[in-house]
């Protein structure tokens, strides 16, 4: 077993994590991180695109709120080219409460956050597709953020600072001396090495899985799995995030980002974390809402389903999940349950990642006697210094002025040869699953139709010209008796698959026909040997299938 | 006015319409945009058994229903030897039959079976031994030879793969199948590219390109290169648009117009006008703009759920978008799909059609014709079982030949 050793071990590839390691690395910390997935493989790659104003929490949680007005602001300053500036207003339907928005107003203003009410039919001028039946309308700075795109600027940002992020490494058990935790064994699943990573602290982050980390360590948190779902329509009906000025409740929220309009979200109790779908309910709930705030909402097209689990942390006996405070809880093991060497982080949003992590490095600093201070919300994150927000036509006119049209290997998101090669080589994706992550390749109406093969062509033809080792990592990193593009293929389109599946009607079931006579009937990818398009072993445990999250039935 | 009304072009309606026109009609064929054509390969699949004959029989014998058992073999082998006469007389000659299927490498390297293909793939028949070259393009996205050539060595056959330079001063701002479609006749370009081929063949007897060698005579192309390059050339179809789709197409229209018939693609049918059991008139919108249609028949060959001509709603609903017929399909959204998107069974929903009886009329769930004058094509025929049987474009040229027969029959009567 290889032994390595780090000051500070940070569990969790979501933000937070990501977050807390770039923050050691900067207080000149020894940092390392362990994801178990590809970076945002967790909560932080199925959330809903919010850098949330605050507005929605000012009255059910106002500590919540606080937060996010004063994060709002450091993200817009420290990562603009992730932040859409899309503005965001709530409006007053004919279903809600109408005195709700003097109490809005006032809670905002005791909040701090910044907010001007806006005529009515001056946010229609602004959102003409809006329910023109809006009696109030408010302006606040919500904005459109991409996690993905975010969380692999940190990860590079952590890096430059001498930190070391490695994903694809599960943390399996945690050790013990005494009443202090001094390590964790992790498996490299790539290559299926076991590790012990010994370390001065350790940092867990695993968000809804904090409690299975925590289990592991021998000691009990309790994080609560609410399950919330989204949809991304094919069409942004809307450009300003949209809620509804109302005690906050499922489905009042429209996110336009990137290409897309996304509502969401349900938050619902999951027993059985591991085995959770998108059900017919919840899609018809959430369309029918999305019809109150913007009329013919249902009739646009549907281009895919997801859902993510909220790390709420339940502190003591409270009696509803929504009652639970979505401000985050720091908790410090030693003075909690009288076990040293580990803190947990638990709860929140994404949009006080940075926040969260500042505090839980705060304390993991004195421990270990680091006096330099905190200098995330000043230090700009590398490739945010021109200070602009992301601008939606960027990759039109990138492939215009390039006349790049032939390289398009994603021709709905437009990501052309290059990027796909960089997502390969020096991003190390292990799947065509990661390689969308780091790129949106496949995210369009066709959901992988062309790109997936293509995509999974170029990473044949790498690893054909690349000698293993050289930074382009598959699944396997031996070198692979067969070709693993079929495989990675098949995986890749059976992951975009299953996102699917909760809105196929109209015209995605016409596109998914499409497809399957691409693959089925034209590429006969069926009629392949199965030794081509599987791939045994611990592979198939790298696809993006829902992980275990830690229940309340589970924590010790 | 004219007599009769095709409702889509694809391989069925097209079929179907050359036969209404060479019976003596002046069928209209209107549709929303061509159809599975320009998707798949320009080979026509009837079933994948190897003994081909044998598993027709057995279909037809255990499957009454079956859109085969109602065509019988003796139609079958009519219907196809009409298209293989079509093919000859356009110098796009089409080998093989109904004994036994033929397996043609695809894009990906996997073995497809085929009944019929057109000449220019007969290489790429896998019962021919021998070294492979695959080569294609750097420039031409859908068409890997690498992987092709990858995946078939891990299959035992001896193949290779190759990237060719594009002939010099051939830059062009973006290249699709029909970018190397239109390179590919020109005589300067193809020299080019055989003489590379030559250099690289090594030992190897045949060589497979992408599907693109040409729009309109494909034929001489591969007969030039192989001329060049000194071992046979067959073509691979590559990812859509399908160039051996469009040569079927323009191949079929010329032949419709020559026999009096016209098409009209960019035409969506949105609903019908009837009269007790028959149909009368057909809306077409283009551009926003409603025009009507009068016939004595109607051909109804919409291509299912991936033509267009089904359409299903987020409440469970599946209709016909042309007529507007609500059809018979599996309970709820739930159950219209399977769990795997490549799983062997196929998806429920992609096999909803439109019920008829034995002459393709449609019927209703009591068994009652519901227009007379209307008969059905294709892959808008319900009880193909399509996905099992990768059946589509056979289907489709023995269903549009037999359908466009009864509908002559019915109207002369
Ligand atoms: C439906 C929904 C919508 C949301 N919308 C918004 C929004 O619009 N705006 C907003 O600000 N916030 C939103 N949130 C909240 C926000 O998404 C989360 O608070 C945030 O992403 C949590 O990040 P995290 O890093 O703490 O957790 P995660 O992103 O879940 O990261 C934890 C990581 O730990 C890893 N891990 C777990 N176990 C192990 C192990 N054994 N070994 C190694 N790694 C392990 C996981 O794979 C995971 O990647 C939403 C949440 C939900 C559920
Ligand atoms: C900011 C943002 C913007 C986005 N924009 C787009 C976009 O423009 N286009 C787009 O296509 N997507 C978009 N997405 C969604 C994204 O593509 C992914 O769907 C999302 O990251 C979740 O990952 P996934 O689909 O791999 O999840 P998966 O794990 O593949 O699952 C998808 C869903 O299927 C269900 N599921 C999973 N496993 C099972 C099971 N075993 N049984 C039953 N059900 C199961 C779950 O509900 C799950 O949420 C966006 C996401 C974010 C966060």
């Amino acid at each position: 077993m290889q032994h390595i050793t780090t000051d500070v071990l940070v569990i969790g590839g979501g933000a937070t994590g990501l977050g807390a390691v770039r923050d050691l690395a900067m207080r000149g910390i020894r940092a390392m991180l362990v994801e178990k997935g590809d970076l945002t493989h967790g909560t932080t790659g199925r959330y809903h695109g919010l850098l949330h104003s605050g507005g929605r929490y000012v009255i059910s949680d106002p500590q919540s709120a606080r937060e996010c007005a004063h994060e709002n602001v450091v993200l817009r300053r420290i990562m603009p080219s992730y932040i859409e500036d899309t503005g965001g207003l709530f409006v007053t339907t004919p279903w809600d409460d109408a005195d709700y928005g003097e109490q809005f107003v006032a809670a905002c203003q005791e909040t701090g956050v910044a907010v001007e009410e806006l005529a009515v039919d001056a946010a229609l001028r602004r959102e003409p597709a809006l329910n023109p039946k809006i009696s109030r309308a408010f302006e606040v700075a919500d904005a459109a953020a991409d996690s993905f795109f975010a969380a692999y600027g940190i990860a590079h940002a952590a890096r430059q600072y001498g930190a070391t992020v490695l994903n694809y490494h599960y943390v399996v058990d945690m050790v013990r001396k005494g009443e202090r935790v001094v390590a964790a064994i992790v498996e490299d699943l790539r290559s299926g090495e076991i590790k012990r990573i010994e370390a001065g602290y350790i940092l867990n982050a695993a968000g809804a899985w904090a409690g299975k980390i925590a289990a592991l360590a021998g000691v009990s948190v309790t994080v609560r799995p609410g399950k919330g779902t989204m949809i991304a329509m094919n069409h942004r009906m809307v450009n300003t995030v949209i809620n509804r000025c109302k005690y906050p409740h499922d489905g009042d929220i429209v996110v336009p980002i990137h290409t897309v309009a996304v509502i969401g979200t349900t938050d619902v109790h999951v027993a059985d974390p591991d085995v959770f779908g998108v059900t017919a309910d919840e899609v018809t709930f959430l369309l029918e809402e999305g019809e109150k705030l913007i009329p013919g909402f249902r009739r646009y097209r549907a281009l895919r389903a997801w859902a993510g689990v909220r790390p709420l942390y339940k502190d003591r006996e409270v009696s509803s999940d929504r009652a639970i405070s979505r401000a985050f809880k720091l908790l410090r093991h030693d003075e909690r349950d009288g076990v040293g060497g580990m803190l947990s982080i638990v709860g929140g949003k994404w949009t006080t990642y940075r926040l969260m992590a500042e505090q839980a490095v705060d304390v993991i600093a004195q421990e270990l006697g680091v006096t330099r201070p905190c200098r995330t919300h000043e230090e700009v994150i590398p490739g945010n210094e021109e200070g602009k927000h992301f601008w939606l036509g960027h990759n039109l006119s990138c492939v215009e002025t390039e006349g790049s049209y032939g390289e398009l290997i994603c021709e709905c998101e437009l990501i052309t040869r290059e990027q796909v090669i960089d997502a390969i080589v020096a991003g190390g994706a292990a799947n065509i699953d990661d390689i969308r992550r780091s790129t949106r390749l496949g995210m369009g109406p066709c959901q992988g139709g062309f790109c997936a093969y293509r995509a999974a062509a170029l990473w044949d033809e790498i690893r054909h010209t690349q000698p293993a080792g050289s930074g382009a990592r598959t699944i396997l990193d031996q070198a692979p008796a067969v070709p693993v593009g079929v495989a990675l293929l098949h995986h890749f389109l059976q992951a975009r698959w299953k996102g699917l599946r909760p809105i196929m009607w109209g015209e995605q079931v016409r596109q998914a026909s499409l497809d399957h006579l691409i693959y089925h009937d034209l590429l006969g990818i069926d009629l392949l040997p199965a030794e081509l398009t599987h791939r045994p072993d611990r592979a198939s445990r790298l696809v993006t299938e829902h992980p275990a999250i830690a229940t309340e039935e589970h924590a010790v | 006015m004219r007599d009769v009304i095709v409702i889509g072009a694809g391989l069925s309606g097209l079929m179907s319409a050359l036969v209404l026109a060479e019976a003596g009609y002046r069928p209209l064929v209107l549709a929303r945009g061509y159809g599975r054509t320009h998707w798949l390969g320009g080979t026509i699949d009837v079933l994948p058994q190897a003994d081909l004959r044998q598993g027709l029989i057995r279909v037809i014998e255990e499957q009454a229903q079956h859109p085969y058992a109602r065509i019988g073999l003796s139609d079958m082998e009519a219907a196809l030897k009409r298209f293989r006469s079509l093919m000859v007389a356009a110098r796009y000659p089409y080998v093989g039959g109904l004994e036994r299927n033929v397996w043609l490498p695809t894009a990906l390297g996997a073995l497809r079976p085929t009944a019929l293909l057109p000449a220019t793939m007969a290489a790429g028949d896998m019962r021919l031994g021998g070294e492979l070259l695959i080569a294609g393009f750097h420039e031409l996205r859908d068409f890997f030879p690498r992987l092709i050539a990858a995946n078939l060595q891990a299959q035992g056959v001896d193949a290779r793969g190759l990237y060719l330079t594009l002939p010099h001063g051939r830059r062009r701002r973006e290249y699709t199948p029909r970018t190397f479609a239109e390179l590919f006749e020109q005589r300067d370009f193809r020299e080019d590219v055989g003489r590379q081929l030559g250099y690289a063949r090594g030992m190897a007897t045949r060589i497979g390109l992408p599907a693109v060698l040409g729009l309109e005579a494909p034929l001489q192309v591969v007969q030039d290169l192989q001329q060049l390059s000194g071992a046979q050339v067959f073509e691979i179809p590559t990812l859509p648009p399908s160039i051996p789709g469009m040569r079927l197409v323009s191949i079929f229209e010329r032949a419709i117009t020559a026999a009096g018939g016209r098409m009209q693609i960019g035409s969506a049918v949105v609903r019908a006008e009837h009269g007790g059991d028959r149909l009368d008139a057909l809306y077409s919108e283009a551009a926003a703009r409603e025009q009507r249609h009068e016939a004595r028949g109607f051909v109804l060959a919409t291509g299912g759920i991936a033509g267009g001509g089904i359409q299903t709603d987020y409440q469970g609903g599946v209709w016909d978008t042309a007529l507007g017929l609500r059809l018979q399909s599996p309970a709820g959204r739930a159950e219209w799909f399977q769990s795997g998107f490549l799983q062997e069974l196929g998806h429920p929903i992609f096999e909803a059609g439109i019920t008829t009886n034995a002459r393709f009329q449609p019927i209703n769930c009591m068994g009652e014709v519901i227009f007379a004058n209307v008969v059905v094509a294709g892959s808008a025929l319900a009880g193909r079982d399509g996905q099992q049987q990768r059946n589509s474009s056979g289907l489709a040229l023995c269903s549009g030949w037999y359908a466009a027969h009864g509908l002559s029959g019915m109207l002369a009567a």
